[in-house]
């Protein structure tokens, strides 16, 4: 068994470790240090650098600690003189055409070569010619300098590209001395993972380019914080200095990451400095602009929400939040609109998700103990990229099974053991079928069918389905239409009731926290921690108190509908860009600017703050602290590096509260909010400052109320093609504009169409095309292939500027397609 | 633009036979078309990739890997002349230098009519046979100057 | 003489099918066929066959170490042959490939392996064209493919060609070259006869020694066993290169004088010249010294007198050659080779070799005898694979037997400075 505990000796200290442990981890176990360079625990043994010899009793060599499995009864030394003299020997032949350019390497101060060199080292080299001269300081890709003559060539970079990565980008070239690492042809290293590759290169042969001469690394204060692009959340260390982000590298959490950033991570940054930043809290609700300190502004949009209240009803103010804000955020917003303001009329999203389904919530390291993973509409290479990397490392070498059930081809298919493309806008009839063929109900095959997937295949899901003990489905609720979000209810409750088999779900949308705004109840019909407001209102009375308004709010889209009619008189809106984000075009700018008060709280000036009557300063993350919930249910905390004399998010909601409840509490920090949530919503009862300190800590599964299925059917479009819009990790918009370091990743705006359908329309493959519906009008570069069933085309959403989302619908829009 | 002609493509079918795994094909695919065009292009690697669905580095990296596989075009005649022990130790020196002489390049280069590429080899395992050298597929051993002058002479 | 491999090797003909079964060619098969598998890999135990790719380690054992009812396995014969001053194999081959065949043949049944590969060398095309002749000749006989003569036994064998790499003479980066791979060697353990080609169990024979095995089976395992030394059984070939009258692959009884061979065999030292050094088995292995010329040919003897049988390469070197020049030239070639993989051998090669051309162009300073001992030791058994050790060999068995020469080159390059 794995876990057999082995018993051995290193240095006389005894040492029991699980089998199947190497050495140089079990010396780890006992504080000895067995100094490596190739080795790395995530790529496993490779044993090229020599680096970690070690005696052993009863072997005739030495052996390399890094690829010896721990035996019982072992006695291994790492101190011997013969020890040291190989290690000695082989430093030796490291630095021997190694530059000694230290004082000017960004590796210095984290150097495993200086360190090992300074502890293991011989004083002095014997070498006595010309060192090697090779390629200095050349782009690897606009990102990565790679310094040819620093590299050690101990392969963990092309094992990473290999192993990790699984894209064999980044390889060695030529043999012997002459071995170099490269792309093929000299292409750029562009993968979306590629910077990685510099956190692990153990000397200074792969730089980061932006930091190149930055800082030494010794000068930075380094923080312990999250990524904020997207829902996984991945750990990560911001070095800042004189308040100045100045690199990020990854922070390995097992539970979270598996020790890995995307490159988004890494390089997404530069919206710290950007100029669409927002300058100052300002209003011109009486007239001119006006800058308003925190306190001000504060009072003054209390005071002007309040009063339309009064007048109007609390049904006549509306809040939009995002899934971009953290935990506290989102729960203080909340609490403002239902207990200061009276209304429901709360919302984060357009696509009309539900706030959790009838079934476990799996967190992330449930997909390693399943045996199937189901995966549905997601693309998670684009929209959760770190996700993808623990998919394709599972299904490669972690014998769980991959079913991919998608409305497009993503590259995930490839690693699936199943894989079936139903059409364009029939998620529901698929969740359907499927569960009507677990059920046994026979009308599964034929059900399939019309939705455009063999119904033979659906047979082979459900038996897959069935032959398994723990399922993990990962969907993303984005693209799914109600009717979906319902049938999908019903498929979780069929898989559910399948005698063996335990199964969960990941909502895997890609907002940062998309979780986190479900939980804290930013919903017209839930409160936090998912308590439905459908059948549910003495409960919430009893824990929010009777004031609390229990009719039904409005959704986000229902807002928008309510101010072009002229119902809706205040919108206040916090980090959401509806006029770029939100389906419906141009209808939306004149429906917000029908509004008597639009209060924009936002980091960056957008299409939606340029119409606000006032503006609130948001910092965001890299400058507030505040928690979130990832994908997997994971509440972590998210803390600020950079100063500001601007007043954080938590602050200034929560002095909105107070203008209108002086008794309401006062925080000293976010953690008060925090806190304040652990008590006040189910689920988050054990969430603390010291629970989430360092890995996190799932909070419990909310009650989820079986609501009732609806099932409206999809409507069939008549004519046209169905928009699929597709999310992509490198789309150009406020966060990622073209002055970003990763704009050479930016993509021209495709359509993907069917060979029939691109038939049928005398479109080729190449062909620029428009693209059209309710008014609005986008332009694209055909794709023609079978990666999408006819009827359907796939738009990936490339860019703001891009318009897309003019065409959309809240359920899925036809257009016409036309060659330009 | 590279495509395998008729001969590669039915050499092709033939070894894709061989083995279970297709990676596995890699090294006689890569030989197929270096004896088609004597030498490896990149847009080859990326043909043999698509093939073996292998990322194009990943050909790259393996191609370079082998001192056969030229990326440059060669000669018509590729010469590989024998300078390991056995062939030191029998004067392969000299004769080396005199058969660059004779076709009036450096030990490296190709004659500008393309005929001939004259490299340095390691041992070919014809020791008992030293010095030697080898022309395309056939090896040639007991090198004299007059021998040499003989061979070279009577390629077309 | 004893001959096995070579008693008909120059007969007219022998790489076709029909002249070989006309020397008794595939009748071990109906022996072999008639007895369980396990009973084979007896045999061949019994017969005290040893490798004859370098290593020497007895066949017979490595056949009986495949993973237990782990299938499909795979045999892999190594014609890589690319150790400097070897080339007995391709004599074999080119002459005489259905003898391979059936060696593999015998080896699959004994392993219950269905599926072999010959990894050639890449310059050894003409030998896979012969091969691939021969094979179909096989094929259409029924020695090969389908329930083989009756038997229920299934075999197919390919052939596969590498591309100019020595190190993947070395059986796990043999393995990777096929495999598609970069011919780094792997990691051991796993040992290939668990977790070889395509993870699966694996066997690894040289071409000689499969070559042996036909004769074992139809003659018997003692009869084989008869031959030779108490530990080093049967017949060598030898390939006699480098300063000799007659060059050329000899077989000869293991435990041999090595100076039979040289002079009797190969017929002495051209021009009559003095002999110097040898080195008996192969690039790789420590050179002795004229001395040394009576060592008994045998696996023991040689490592008794400090060096190895190696692959059976005797290069022979006179009087009139200074020893540092061979090992500048050997260093060249394993700088050449080396894969590249591991640290010291990467590093080393190349810094033994820029010290040996220092001092044969009379430019070194210090104490470069001590230099190249040290790095030497400090290569020693702490490379990833043996090519390291190799690549050592005739720089520290050359400064023990022939420091003269080294200090030769200095001496000239003191004198050539102080003038
Ligand atoms: C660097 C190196 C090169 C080798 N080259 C060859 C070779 O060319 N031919 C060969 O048969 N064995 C070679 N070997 C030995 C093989 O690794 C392996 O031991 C042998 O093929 C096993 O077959 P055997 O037991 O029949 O000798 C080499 C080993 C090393 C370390
Ligand atoms: S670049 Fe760095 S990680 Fe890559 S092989 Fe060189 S030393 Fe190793
Ligand atoms: S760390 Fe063990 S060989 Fe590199």
């Amino acid at each position: 068994m794995a876990n057999e505990p082995v018993t051995l000796t290193i240095d006389d200290k005894t040492v029991t470790v699980p089998k199947g442990t190497k050495v140089v981890d079990a010396a780890k176990t006992v504080g000895i240090e067995i100094p490596v360079f190739c080795y790395h625990e995530k790529l496993g043994p490779f044993g090229c650098c020599r680096m970690c010899l070690v005696e052993v009793e009863k072997m005739p060599k030495m052996a390399t600690a890094c690829t010896l499995d721990v035996g019982p009864g072992m006695v291994v030394r790492t101190n011997t003189e013969k020890v040291e003299k190989a290690q000695k020997g082989v430093l030796e032949f490291t630095l021997l055409n190694h530059p000694l350019d230290c004082p000017v390497c960004d590796k210095g101060g984290e150097c495993p070569l200086q360190d090992n060199t300074f502890k293991f080292g011989a004083p002095e080299t014997r070498m006595e010619f010309d060192r090697a001269h090779n390629l200095k300081a050349a782009p690897l890709s606009p990102v990565i300098t790679l310094d040819r003559e620093r590299c050690i060539a101990c392969q963990r970079c092309t094992r990473y590209s290999d192993i990790i990565e699984d894209e064999r980008a980044l390889v060695m070239h030529n043999r012997g001395f002459k071995n170099e690492i490269g792309t093929f042809n000299n292409e750029p290293y562009a993968t979306r993972f590629s910077g990685n590759v510099i956190d692990i290169c153990p000397v200074g042969a792969l730089t980061n380019t932006q930091f190149r001469f930055k800082a030494r690394t010794w000068d930075l204060a380094n923080s312990d914080t999250l990524c904020s692009h997207c829902g996984v959340n991945c750990n990560m260390t911001m070095g800042t200095r004189t308040n100045k982000l100045l690199r990020i590298q990854s922070r390995p959490n097992d539970r979270v990451d598996d020790g890995w950033i995307c490159d988004k991570a890494r390089w997404g940054y530069d919206f710290l400095e950007s100029k669409n930043r927002m300058g100052m809290n300002k209003s011109r609700l009486s007239g001119d602009w006006k800058a308003l300190t925190p306190k001000e502004a504060a009072v003054h949009v209390a005071e002007a929400f309040k009063k339309i209240a009064d007048e109007h009803g609390p049904e006549s103010v509306g809040f939009i939040g995002s899934a971009y804000g953290t935990n506290e955020e989102l729960y203080l917003y909340q609490k403002l609109f239902r207990q200061g303001l009276g209304s429901n009329n709360i919302d984060h999203k357009t696509h009309p998700g539900s706030p959790g389904l009838p079934i476990a919530h799996h967190d992330l390291q449930d997909i390693e103990t399943s045996d199937l993973v189901l995966l549905l509409a997601s693309d998670p290479a684009e929209e959760l990229p770190i996700l993808e990397l623990r998919l394709k490392k599972v299904a490669k070498r972690g014998g769980v099974k991959l079913a991919v059930l998608g409305d497009q081809s993503t590259s995930m298919d490839r690693y699936a053991e199943w894989s079936g493309r139903y059409n364009v806008g029939a998620a529901a009839a698929v969740c359907e079928a499927l569960a009507a063929e677990l059920a046994g109900s026979g009308a599964g095959a034929d059900l399939a069918g019309r939705a455009g997937l063999d119904g033979e295949q659906i047979k082979t899901l459900a038996d897959l389905i069935r032959g398994s003990q723990k399922v993990t489905l990962i969907y993303n609720p984005v693209p799914l239409s109600a009717a979906a979000h319902g049938q999908l209810s019903r498929l979780m409750t069929a898989m559910g009731q399948i005698g063996e088999i335990s199964c969960g779900a990941i909502p895997a949308a890609p907002g940062t926290n998309a979780v986190g705004a479900l939980d804290m109840g930013v919903l017209p019909d839930y409160y936090p921690g998912g308590m439905p407001l459908a059948g549910g209102a003495e409960a919430i009375q009893a824990a929010w108190g009777e004031n609390t308004p229990t009719a039904p709010g409005l959704s986000a889209m229902q807002m928008i509908e309510q101010a072009e009619q002229g119902r809706l008189k205040a919108l206040l809106i916090h980090r959401a860009n509806p006029l770029a984000d939100f389906p419906g075009g141009k209808r939306l700018a004149a429906a917000l600017k029908k509004l008597d008060v639009l209060v924009v709280h936002d980091i960056m000036q957008t299409e939606t703050s340029r119409l606000a009557n006032v503006v609130l300063i948001s910092n965001g993350p890299g400058y507030d602290e505040g928690t979130t919930t990832n994908i997997g249910g994971r509440v972590q905390l998210r803390k600020g590096g950079l100063k500001t004399a601007n007043a954080p998010d938590w602050k200034l909601v929560s002095m909105m509260i107070r203008a209108l409840d002086e008794n309401a509490p006062e925080y000293a920090a976010s953690f008060g909010v925090t806190a304040e949530i652990a008590e006040k919503v189910p689920g988050y009862s054990d969430i603390s400052k010291k629970s989430i300190k360092k890995e996190g800590q799932t909070r419990t599964q909310p009650p989820v109320a079986q609501g009732a299925v609806e099932s409206p059917s999809e409507q069939a479009t008549a004519g046209g093609l169905r928009l699929r819009i597709a999310h992509r990790l490198f789309a150009q918009d406020a966060i990622l504009d073209p002055s970003s370091q990763l704009s050479h990743q930016f993509q021209a705006s495709t359509a993907t169409l069917n060979e029939a359908d691109a038939s049928r329309l005398g479109i080729a493959n190449g062909d620029p095309v428009v693209i059209t519906a309710g008014g609005g009008e986008v332009r694209a570069q055909a794709e023609v292939s079978n990666r999408v069933n006819p009827g359907g085309v796939v738009v990936p959403r490339v860019s703001d500027e891009q318009d897309l989302m003019t065409l959309a619908a809240e359920d899925a829009a036809a257009v016409d397609v036309k060659k330009a | 633009m590279f495509a395998f002609n008729e001969t590669s493509e039915k050499e092709i079918e033939k070894i894709l036979g061989k083995y279970p795994d297709r990676q596995s094909a890699l090294l006689p695919l890569l030989t197929v078309t270096q004896r088609q065009e004597r030498h490896i292009t990149p847009e080859a690697m990326v043909e043999i990739g698509r093939r073996l669905d292998l990322s194009p580095a990943y050909v790259q990296s393996v191609a370079s890997f082998y001192t056969m596989y030229h990326t440059e075009k060669v000669g018509r005649y590729l010469i590989l002349f024998c300078i390991n022990i056995s062939c030191q130790l029998n004067g392969c020196d000299d004769l080396l230098a005199y058969t660059a002489k004779k076709l009036g390049i450096e030990i490296g280069q190709t004659t500008p009519d393309e005929k001939f590429t004259l490299l340095r080899e390691e041992c070919l395992a014809a020791c008992t046979g030293a010095p030697m050298m080898r022309i395309n597929d056939t090896f040639y051993e007991f090198l004299t100057p007059a021998k040499i002058d003989e061979i070279i002479d009577s390629l077309e | 003489m004893t001959q096995i491999l070579f008693k008909n090797i120059n007969l007219e003909g022998l790489a076709t099918l029909p002249v070989y079964e006309g020397q008794g060619g595939y009748r071990s098969l109906e022996i072999a066929f008639k007895k369980q598998p396990e009973e084979v890999v007896e045999m061949v135990k019994a017969s005290g066959l040893r490798g004859r790719g370098g290593a020497g380690f007895p066949a017979g054992l490595k056949w009986s170490f495949l993973a237990k009812d782990v299938f499909p396995r795979y045999l892999c014969c190594n014609a890589d042959e690319s150790e400097p001053g070897t080339c007995k194999d391709r004599e074999l081959l080119l002459k005489n490939p259905h003898l391979l065949i059936e060696g593999m043949i015998l080896c699959s049944y004994a392993c219950r392996i269905q599926t072999g590969y010959i990894y050639f060398r890449g310059e050894f095309y003409d030998l896979a064209q012969i091969m691939e002749k021969a094979l179909d000749e096989a094929r259409r006989k029924g020695y090969l493919g389908k329930n083989i003569m009756g038997s229920g036994f299934d075999l197919d064998i390919h052939t596969h060609l590498g591309a100019g790499a020595y190190i993947c003479g070395e059986e796990s980066a043999l393995l990777n070259s096929l495999e598609g791979r970069r011919g780094e060697p792997r990691m051991k353990p796993p040992f290939p006869a668990v977790e070889g080609l395509y993870a699966k169990p694996t066997v690894i024979n040289n071409v000689e020694t499969l070559c042996c095995v036909p004769w074992i089976i139809s003659e018997g395992p003692e009869k084989y066993a008869a031959i030779g030394t108490e530990k080093s059984k049967g017949t060598k070939l030898v390939s006699v290169s480098g300063h000799v009258k007659k060059p050329g692959n000899y077989e000869v009884v293991l435990g041999t004088p090595t100076r039979e061979i040289i002079y009797d065999l190969a017929g002495g030292i051209r021009d009559d010249n003095k002999l110097k050094a040898f080195i008996p088995g192969g690039s790789s292995v420590p050179m002795l010294p004229a001395e040394l010329v009576d060592t008994p040919y045998d696996y023991e003897a040689l490592q008794a007198a400090g060096s190895m049988l190696g692959s059976g390469a005797l290069i022979v070197i006179d009087h009139t050659m200074n020893v540092v020049e061979a090992t500048h030239r050997l260093m060249s070639f394993y700088m050449h080779e080396s894969c590249g993989k591991c640290t010291p051998c990467r590093e080393g090669t190349r810094w033994l070799w820029q010290i040996l051309s220092r001092i044969m162009k009379g430019q070194s300073e210090g104490d470069p005898i001590s230099k190249l001992n040290d790095i030497c030791d400090n290569m020693s058994f702490k490379c990833f694979c043996p090519l390291g050790d190799a690549a050592i060999a005739p720089v520290v068995s050359g400064i023990k037997h022939f420091r003269a020469d080294y200090e030769e080159f200095l001496q000239n390059a003191a004198t050539g400075a102080a003038g």
